[in-house]
C-alpha cells in the first residue's frame, strides 16, 4: 500500500514547526510498512489533486498568507471538488482560516477557498497559549499550542473539540477547529501530530480506506513516548494549582 | 539633578540590598521598576549623563556576545563602560544597569553605555534612551509565542528605530530582514557581511523566514546561503539585491576547532568555535569603527576574547570532557549539531528543554531544526531532560533515533561522566541555562578537592 500526501506551499506556510506533522505521516506510514510519497507544491506550482490521498495546509504569517491567497484562487475548484469527494486534509491555523469564505485582518480582506462555510476576523490581541481539547472522535484529548489573532466563526459546522484547556476558534464560543467529512481544521500547533498519534491515524486510516476500501486498517503503534509526552500537557492543565500559578504570572 | 531622579535612585539602590540580603535572585530587574516608578524619567535623566556615545544592541540571536565584544573593546582602551548584564535587556534591567552604576551622590561615571535590549521592549526603551548607534545582530525565529510572528518582531524593531532618526543603525546586510528594516527606516545605517561561501551544509538548514521580495513579493534568488536565513540574494523581478558590506571578514578558515580571519587589513586567530561569532565580531567592529572608538587595539583584544560568556562552557569531571550549549532557538540549535558533528570522537548528548515564559512556551521550534543529522554524530547515547523532555525525545523518534529520558540531570551527566565516553555535551535552552553552568561548575570542582 502507499498514500500520497501533498504539502502545500511550503515555502510561505511553514510556521511553528508544522512540518513535524508530514514527518508523522510518513514515518507512522513506514513504521507500519507501508510506502509513503511526501510531494511538496511550492506556490505557483500545478496540483494534480486525484494523484493525492492527503494534503496539508499549514500556517503563515499574515503577509505570507496574502500570497497564499493569490495562488489559491486558481487551485479553489480542485480544492473543492477534492474535499467533497472524501480526500483527507489537515489544515492548521493560517491553512484552516483560508479554506473558509475570508480572513478579515485590519488591512485587507483575504479571500479564502470556501471550502468551509466559516469566516475569520483579526483581532490585535494575539491568543497564545497551550490548549487542551476533548474531541467527539477520540478518547484520548488532543493537546498542542495556539497562537492567532484570527478570530473563527464556524456557523453550523461541527467543531473538532471542546475545549477543556485555551481559548478555541474565537476565545468565546468554547469551541476549537472544525472537522468536515475528512477535513480536520485546527489552530493546533505542537506540532499537532506528534503529540497526538490518534489523530494522525485517524486520517491516515481515512485515506487509506478511501484508496483501498474498508477493509484496509491500521495496525496500532507502541506509542509509548507519544502517550507520555500527550499526559504530561493533560495532567498539567488538570492541576489547579498550576493553572493559578500561570494566571498570575500572567498578570504581573 | 532633580530631586525626584535622586530619590528614585535612592530607592532602588536600598530594593537591590533588601533583595541581595533576601536571597531572592539576583535583582537585576525589581530595583529598575521602582525607580521607574518613582521617576519616569529616569533612564532619560541617566542616559544624559554618559559623556560619550551610546550603543545599543538588538536582534535575535548573538545580543549577549556582541555587546560583551564591544564592552572589553571599549574599556581596553581605558574607557569607563556601563552594561546591562545577561538576561536583564527589559526596560526595567535596562534603568537598574544605570542607576546601581551610580556613585553615592547618585551620579554617573561613564564614558560609554553598551546596551542589549530585548526586541519587544526595544519600542520603550530607545526614544528614552537616544542612542548614537544601534546595532542589530540579525533578524530570525524566537521564542514565537512572546512574538507572535517574526513580521511583529520586525514591526517592532522597526517602530523602535523610527523613533529615534538620528541613531546610527550597524547592520548584517547578509540579513533580508534587517537590510530591509534599515532601507525602510530612513535612519543612516552601516553594513556589514561576509561575501564568501564559508558554512558547512550542515548549518544551512532548511529554516527559511524570507525567501520573497519585501518590495515586490516575488520568489528572491539566493546565490548561497550561510547559515538559516543568511546569504546572498536578490529579486529577479525588481532588482532589489544585498548590497557590497561596508565591512566585511574574508580567508575565514576553521582550524582546530576555531575561526581565523582577516578583517579591515587585520588578520585575526579567534578563539570563535561557530560561525556565528564571526558575524558577532564583524558586526561588533563595524559599530567600533562608526562610533570612533575601541578599535585601536582590537586584533589583541579580540584574540584573547572568551566568547563563552557561559554560553559555551568546558569543564572536567571525572576525566571526562564536559561541554555546556545554550540552544534556544531553531537557527542557534542547528549551529551547535553542526559543532556537535565536527566532533568524530565518541560522545553522549544530553539534551534539556524547558517551557517556561523565559524559554518560550511554545516549543513546537524544536521541529525547525534539522535532527536527523545526529543519527551520524556517532552518539552512544542521547538523553532528553527539562519539562519538555518528551516532546525532544519525540522529536527524535521520528527521525528514528534512539534516546532515554530523564527528571534528574545531575545523575545523568555524573553517570555519563564516569562510565561513558569521556565526551560528553550537554545542550540546554535559556532556563536551564544557570543552573546548569552552576551545576557542572560543582561537579567539577567536587571532583578536583578529592
Amino acid at each position: 500500500m502507499k498514500l500520497t500526501i501533498g504539502h502545500l506551499y511550503p515555502d510561505l506556510l511553514n510556521l511553528y514547526g508544522d512540518r513535524g506533522n508530514i514527518q508523522c505521516f510518513r514515518k507512522r506510514l513506514e513504521w507500519r510498512g507501508i510506502e509513503a510519497e511526501v510531494i511538496p507544491f511550492l506556490s505557483g506550482d500545478e496540483i494534480d489533486f486525484t494523484k493525492l490521498d492527503i494534503v496539508l495546509l499549514g500556517g503563515g504569517s499574515d503577509r505570507e498568507q496574502e500570497l497564499v491567497c493569490g495562488f489559491l484562487q486558481n487551485i479553489k475548484d480542485d480544492f473543492r471538488n477534492y474535499v467533497e469527494d472524501g480526500g483527507v486534509v489537515l489544515a492548521v491555523c493560517g491553512g484552516y482560516q483560508l479554506l473558509g469564505k475570508y480572513y478579515k485582518t485590519d488591512k485587507k480582506t483575504i479571500e479564502g477557498l470556501g471550502v468551509l462555510n466559516i469566516t475569520t476576523d483579526w483581532e490585535p490581541e494575539r491568543l497564545i497559549r497551550d490548549i487542551v481539547l476533548d474531541s467527539p472522535l477520540f478518547d484520548r484529548p488532543v493537546v498542542g499550542f495556539e497562537n492567532h489573532g484570527g478570530r473563527t466563526e464556524i456557523g453550523d459546522h461541527t467543531p473538532f473539540g471542546k475545549v477543556t484547556y485555551g481559548f478555541g476558534n474565537n476565545g468565546k464560543s468554547g469551541y476549537e477547529g472544525v472537522i468536515y467529512k475528512n477535513v480536520i481544521a485546527t489552530y493546533l500547533h505542537g506540532p499537532l501530530l506528534p503529540k497526538n498519534p490518534h489523530v494522525c491515524d485517524y486520517l491516515l486510516e481515512r485515506a487509506l480506506k478511501r484508496k483501498y476500501g474498508e477493509d484496509a486498517v491500521l495496525e496500532p503503534l507502541p506509542d509509548e513516548m507519544e502517550k507520555k509526552a500527550n499526559d504530561y500537557i493533560v495532567e498539567r492543565y488538570n492541576d489547579k494549582k498550576y493553572i493559578l500559578k500561570e494566571t498570575i504570572k500572567r498578570h504581573t | 539633578m532633580r530631586l525626584r531622579s535622586k530619590l528614585a535612585i535612592r530607592a532602588a539602590k536600598l530594593t537591590s540590598i533588601l533583595i541581595k540580603k533576601m536571597k531572592r535572585g539576583s535583582g537585576v530587574t525589581l530595583p529598575g521598576y521602582v525607580a521607574r516608578r518613582i521617576d519616569p524619567n529616569i533612564l532619560t535623566a541617566m542616559a544624559e549623563q554618559v559623556r560619550g556615545k551610546i550603543i545599543v544592541t538588538m536582534g535575535t540571536n548573538g545580543k549577549t556576545t556582541t555587546n560583551a565584544i564591544l564592552c572589553r573593546a571599549l574599556e581596553s582602551e581605558g574607557h569607563k563602560v556601563i552594561i546591562n548584564r545577561t538576561g536583564a535587556n527589559m526596560l526595567n534591567g535596562i534603568i537598574s544597569a544605570f542607576v546601581l552604576a551610580t556613585d553615592r551622590k547618585g551620579k554617573l561615571d561613564a564614558d560609554f553605555a553598551c546596551i542589549e535590549v530585548d526586541e519587544i521592549s526595544s519600542v520603550g526603551v530607545l526614544p528614552k534612551l537616544k542612542p548614537d548607534c544601534a546595532l542589530l545582530t540579525n533578524i530570525s525565529r524566537d521564542q514565537l509565542d512572546r512574538f507572535g510572528e517574526v513580521d511583529i518582531t520586525y514591526n517592532k524593531l522597526l517602530t523602535a528605530v523610527k523613533s529615534v532618526p538620528d541613531t546610527t543603525l550597524i547592520i548584517n546586510c547578509d540579513d533580508i530582514l534587517s537590510y530591509s528594516l534599515a532601507e525602510e527606516s530612513g535612519n543612516k545605517f552601516v553594513t556589514c557581511g561576509i561575501s564568501e561561501q564559508i558554512f558547512d551544509d550542515i548549518s544551512r538548514s532548511e529554516i527559511r523566514e524570507s525567501i520573497f521580495c519585501r518590495k515586490c513579493g516575488k520568489k528572491l534568488e539566493y546565490k548561497f546561503f550561510h547559515y538559516g536565513q543568511l546569504g546572498i540574494y536578490h529579486c529577479p523581478n525588481c532588482g532589489w539585491e544585498r548590497p557590497e558590506p561596508d565591512y566585511t571578514a574574508q580567508n575565514i578558515e576553521l582550524q582546530d576547532e576555531v575561526y581565523s580571519f582577516d578583517l579591515d587589513g587585520m588578520h585575526i586567530d579567534s578563539t570563535a568555535r561557530t560561525p556565528y561569532n564571526v558575524y558577532n565580531t564583524l558586526s561588533a567592529y563595524t559599530a567600533l569603527k562608526t562610533m570612533g572608538a575601541g578599535y585601536a587595539g582590537f586584533k589583541d583584544m579580540i584574540e584573547a576574547f572568551d566568547y563563552g560568556n557561559n554560553r559555551e562552557s568546558i569543564f572536567t569531571i571525572d576525566g571526562a570532557r564536559v561541554q555546556l550549549h545554550l540552544a534556544k532557538n531553531p537557527i542557534g540549535f542547528q549551529q551547535k549539531i553542526s559543532l556537535v558533528l565536527k566532533d568524530e570522537k565518541p560522545k553522549d548528548i544530553i539534551i534539556q528543554i524547558n517551557d517556561t515564559a523565559q524559554d518560550g512556551r511554545d516549543i513546537s521550534w524544536l521541529w525547525d531544526v534539522d535532527f536527523q543529522y545526529l543519527a551520524d554524530s556517532n552518539a552512544s547515547r542521547i538523553i532528553t531532560a527539562g519539562t519538555r523532555r518528551y516532546d525532544m525525545g519525540l522529536r527524535l523518534k521520528y527521525e528514528d533515533i534512539p534516546c532515554e529520558t530523564t527528571t534528574d540531570l545531575k545523575a545523568v551527566v555524573e553517570d555519563c561522566a564516569k562510565n561513558g565516553t569521556k565526551n560528553l555535551y550537554v545542550i540546554v535552552n535559556y532556563s536551564g541555562l544557570y543552573r546548569t553552568n552552576h551545576m557542572l561548575a560543582e561537579l567539577e570542582k567536587g571532583g578536583a578537592d578529592k
